[in-house]
């Protein structure tokens, strides 16, 4: 069973069992296949002017489409009502952030390696933000779109009584949730 | 000897500031996923702001679903969003009127 995180004198500690670590490790693939599967679309075209394709910037006629699934559109989401700005924002600095984003998840991946887990203030911080992604990829899978729907999944914590498969990434849902909040807590106490 | 004085006023007038050179405000909007230990921390530990402060604005957030974090130049705003966006958090950018 996973311990909660505490601070100490080395560091941020925790435990997570076997399966557990496993369960995330697969969870952060997810999302990395989630990203990079959108990170196809960005590719340039080839007739492009080789100025543009030496830099990697896009030109203005090379707007991205929006993201169609909403989970990518959770994790890469519009910055702006305006679509102009949004659209720019989007062609100038999408790239950038699924590279961090993958950057991230990957390290996460790699902290998973034994079942005590130590880690640095900055690595604690990294984690908690590879988590945050997994969850909101497993919110909208679970249609989380409201706080009374996040508190419906709340109540799913029994695995005995769990029937379908939609229980099931509750489970998971509220698992990571708490992995994280306990992760918060000991970055919360590391601050003081 | 001579007696330094104030600088006089080189600001223009509001009314005649362009569009261009009016503030942008950065947006952090509320959402059922992302933890209020969560967002406060990251408001602490990006802007620098105190516990007090963070608890403050995220609970801003959690109440009337959504707050103005802070405001700036369009560029200091952009990279604001950018690094929102990077800690999973729902955040927009808009001129002021």
């Amino acid at each position: 069973m996973a311990k909660a995180f505490k601070n100490g004198a080395r560091g941020i500690t925790g435990s997570l069992a076997s399966a557990e670590r496993k369960l995330l490790r697969e969870l952060f693939s997810d999302v990395i296949t989630v990203l990079e599967e959108r990170a196809q679309i960005h590719e340039l075209p080839e007739d492009l002017d080789p100025l543009y394709a030496l830099t990697g910037m896009r030109p203005e006629s090379a707007n991205l489409p929006e993201p169609s699934d909403a989970a990518v559109k959770r994790l890469l989401p519009d910055a702006s009502d305006d679509q102009e700005v949004a659209d720019e924002f989007r062609r100038l600095t999408e790239a950038d952030l699924i590279t961090e984003k993958i950057s991230l998840l990957r390290r996460a991946q790699l902290l998973l390696e034994t079942e005590k887990l130590v880690l640095s203030v900055s690595e604690a911080q990294g984690f908690a933000r590879a988590l945050n992604d997994v969850r909101l990829v497993l919110a909208e899978r679970l249609n989380i779109q409201s706080e009374a729907d996040s508190e419906r999944i709340a109540q799913l914590v029994d695995a005995a009584k769990v029937t379908t498969s939609e229980e099931y990434l509750g489970l998971v849902y509220n698992l990571v949730s708490w992995v994280q909040d306990t992760l918060m807590q000991a970055l919360m106490s590391a601050e003081r | 000897m001579e007696i330094m004085t104030a600088m006089p006023d080189v600001i223009s007038n509001p009314e005649t500031v362009k569009a261009q050179d009016k503030a942008w405000r950065l947006i952090v909007w509320n959402d059922p996923v992302n933890l209020m230990n969560y967002v406060s921390y990251v408001f602490q530990s990006y802007f620098g702001f105190t516990r007090e402060r963070a608890d403050q604005l995220m609970l801003q957030v959690h109440n009337d679903g959504f707050c103005v974090v802070r405001s700036g130049s369009r560029e200091a705003i952009e990279s604001d969003v950018h690094a929102m966006h990077g800690f999973g958090l729902q955040a927009t950018m808009t001129q002021e009127a």
